[in-house]
């Protein structure tokens, strides 16, 4: 899976920003704290829940459950505003 | 059908634009010019009907006005390469600085400017009342007047320094203050053109990072009354 291509992020103070060029189907704007960023980020190319979940186990120190739990929420979140391509 | 050509001279870019309808060359004539043009943009027959499908349905609209969106359109993205950006609002300059007031429609942009006119009479000036144009610079946001003006048709050809951003709302009592970048965000990027291009929205919301820290940035609640106008100025001091 892997991130839209209409959907763009943008940092602004800090924080990262996620909207999509094609309003038609998302106007929104969402704002994520650093994990959902840095899942975001891993989506700019193609990948998978597991590699996801692998990337954030080594750059966050917590039980890799938790991180599952997180990554699946996130993904989840993003699906529900169109933004995966699966 | 007719192949008209011209250059127009919009927040100090010369665009060439080649359009089918005269009446669009006389909607543009106070800012045509005989420079060089930067860069080039042509509307369609496919251009007016994507506007058409855009537009209210309940309305009729001419050809003729819709080639002005469309031409807008264009503009506004190839002027994103110019740190330039279109932004929905009513800008009004006093004494030399502008201000620029911008709500969801409806609400009363154009109102509240005819107050401060009626409170600064010959010191206020109004840039456009509808669509102007942002330049983003290291020193500062100018704000220039455009033809697309809104109903009212009141602009005015100049380039002003962008003292403020003003989020209006209706209340019955008058109030301002100033509200941070972040809060402002998700109005500043409603209230701007949004490409459709994800490169080119991406350089819209690099240039919205700049007029947040360059401008002042209000939210205002406000009735219809003469004071209103005193009280924003003030806030906004």
């Amino acid at each position: 899976m892997r991130l839209k291509k209409e959907f763009i992020t943008h940092e602004s103070d800090g924080e990262q920003i996620l909207v999509s060029s094609d309003t038609a189907a998302f106007s929104g704007l969402a704002r994520s704290n650093s994990t959902a960023a840095f899942i975001i980020n891993c989506l700019k190319k193609d990948t998978t829940v597991e590699e996801i979940t692998e990337r954030m186990a080594k750059e966050y120190d917590a039980p890799k459950d938790v991180i599952a739990r997180d990554v699946a929420r996130i993904i989840e979140q993003l699906k529900s505003i169109g933004a995966l391509n699966l | 059908m007719e192949n008209i050509r011209f250059v127009v001279k919009l927040a100090d870019t010369p665009i060439e634009a080649r359009v089918l309808h005269e009446s669009t060359r006389q909607f543009l004539r106070e800012y045509l010019t005989e420079e060089a043009a930067a860069f080039f943009v042509a509307v369609t027959e496919e251009n007016i009907a994507y506007e058409r499908q855009k537009a209210d349905p309940k309305y009729h609209f001419t050809d003729a006005y819709l080639e002005t969106l469309a031409l807008y359109r264009q503009i506004s993205a190839g002027l994103l390469d110019y740190d330039t950006l279109l932004f929905h609002g009513s800008a009004i300059a006093v004494d030399g600085q502008a201000y620029l007031f911008t709500a969801k429609s409806g609400t009363g942009k154009s109102t509240h400017t005819a107050l401060w006119r009626k409170r600064f009479g010959a010191r206020a000036v109004m840039v456009n009342d509808d669509k102007p144009l942002l330049r983003m610079t290291e020193q500062g946001v100018t704000v220039y007047g455009t033809p697309w003006d809104g109903k009212h048709r009141l602009s005015s050809n100049i380039a002003v320094p962008l003292k403020a951003v003003c989020i209006l709302e209706r209340d019955t009592k008058n109030h301002i203050g100033a509200v941070s970048p972040r809060d402002a965000w998700p109005m500043l990027m409603q209230q701007s053109s949004r490409p459709s291009d994800p490169a080119k929205l991406s350089q819209a919301m690099r240039l919205l990072d700049v007029l947040a820290a360059k401008t002042g940035i209000y939210r205002m609640g406000c009735n219809m009354e003469p004071e209103a106008a005193e009280t924003a100025y003030r806030g906004m001091q």
